[in-house]
């Protein structure tokens, strides 16, 4: 082995595997043998000594504990906040959403309550058997007493046609009754009376009773 | 698995991926900065990119252990190139206590000097090699990796890794020479 040889491979006889123990012989022998290769070679091994000392001394060097706990804080909040966050958003737009389903539904409810109401003072009410009840609740009018004897038929009609006839609450002026054929008071024939009107099945008045 | 689990949020997770990782990442930008603050900062900082954006790593490219010390080593030159002439062989923290290299073994004040001495002209003459030639006495002579395993972390041919060691050694041996030599002529100048 020559000087260039040692120095380019003779200082890794002993530890790396890629040289054969025939290198590693002749790198020993030649060390030996040459007085410069020698001094390089003790020179070298008292500096790895002192380069094992040095990574004895850091071998057991950690990041310090503060690294963790920064890591972690910053992954809170790379993670938690945002999670935190879309589900406030969630929560609120969810609320939102079931707070104008609230007010719709009341208002429909609203709506609908006020144009029964309306019904109850504005429409008739029929009441004739109870299949022609259901029909007339479906149509929101109200059924009213079902006594025939108290009603007075209109001219011309007979009262076994009115069997069929639906009962209809109606608010009228009293002139109107002139229009059934009946006596009206001049002085009061503009006010505004509720009467039960006896509709035979071609849907015209066959008999009229006046409230009390 | 780990970094899958930590990617959903797992916080368990991250944290033990960070405990089975962070000494050798640690213990490597120490012995090249020779600086615990900027070891520290440089660990912190890789474990920050993979937290960001665990999808730069790559299984199909190699394991995450060597992607992570890629990523440390990449740092760890760009402080040095940053800061080139940066040397602290120990460095004081606020309260005053001790944050570099410190002995524990030393038996006697004396004892414990010296070697202190002698350890911290190890590490300067480490420090003070070029980049390349200290990466490659550290993972060599100080990690005692095979040429092998420290040219697959740098990503060169064993060839480069041989011939910087054969450098590095060659510089380390004149710097501890003169280091050695330092004292005595000052000794004798006494």
């Amino acid at each position: 082995m020559t000087c260039d040889e040692f120095e380019a491979m003779g200082l890794d006889a002993g530890r790396e595997a890629s040289l054969s123990k025939a290198q590693c012989d002749a790198a020993a022998a030649h060390a030996a043998s040459c007085p410069r290769c020698g001094a390089l070679q003790g020179s070298w091994e008292a500096a790895r000594l002192e380069l094992r000392s040095l990574a004895q001394v850091t071998a057991t060097k950690d990041a310090p504990a503060r690294v963790e706990m920064r890591l972690r804080q910053q992954f809170r909040t790379q993670y938690h906040t945002p999670r935190a966050h879309r589900m406030a958003i969630v929560g609120a737009w969810s609320l939102a959403a079931a707070a104008v389903l609230v007010g719709a539904v009341s208002w429909v409810r609203w709506q609908s309550s006020k144009n029964d109401a309306a019904r109850k003072t504005n429409t008739p009410v029929a009441n004739q058997g109870s299949s022609q009840q259901n029909n007339f609740a479906d149509s929101g009018i109200l059924v009213a007493d079902n006594e025939l004897s108290d009603f007075t038929f209109l001219p011309g009609v007979l009262p076994a046609d009115a069997d069929d006839g639906a009962i209809l609450r109606v608010r009228i002026q009293r002139g109107a009754l002139g229009a059934f054929g009946l006596p009206v008071n001049e002085d009061r024939a503009g006010e505004w009376i509720q009467v039960d009107l006896l509709v035979g099945d071609d849907g015209l008045p066959q008999a009229v009773r006046l409230q009390e | 698995m780990l970094l899958r689990r930590a990617g959903k949020g797992d916080e368990e997770a991250f944290t033990l991926l960070y405990r089975r990782h962070q000494g050798p990442l640690y213990r490597f930008a120490l012995r090249m900065s020779g600086n615990a603050w900027a070891a520290e900062e440089i660990v912190q900082d890789v474990f920050m990119t993979l937290m960001r954006d665990p999808k730069k790593y790559d299984a199909a490219r190699g394991t995450l252990g060597a992607f992570l010390y890629g990523v440390t080593r990449n740092r760890t030159l760009k402080h040095l190139e940053r800061l080139p002439r940066e040397v602290s062989l120990e460095e004081k923290s606020e309260n005053g206590t001790s944050t570099g290299i410190v002995l524990k073994d030393a038996f006697t004040p004396a004892l414990h000097a010296e070697k202190r001495e002698r350890m911290e002209h190890v590490w300067a003459a480490v420090l003070d090699l070029p980049a390349e030639f200290r990466e490659a006495v550290v993972l060599c002579e100080l990690e005692e990796r095979s040429y092998e395993e420290a040219a697959q972390m740098i990503g060169c041919p064993i060839g480069t890794i041989r011939s910087r060691l054969h450098r590095g050694r060659a510089l380390l041996m004149a710097r501890l020479e003169m280091l050695r030599d330092t004292p005595r002529r000052a000794g004798a100048a006494r």
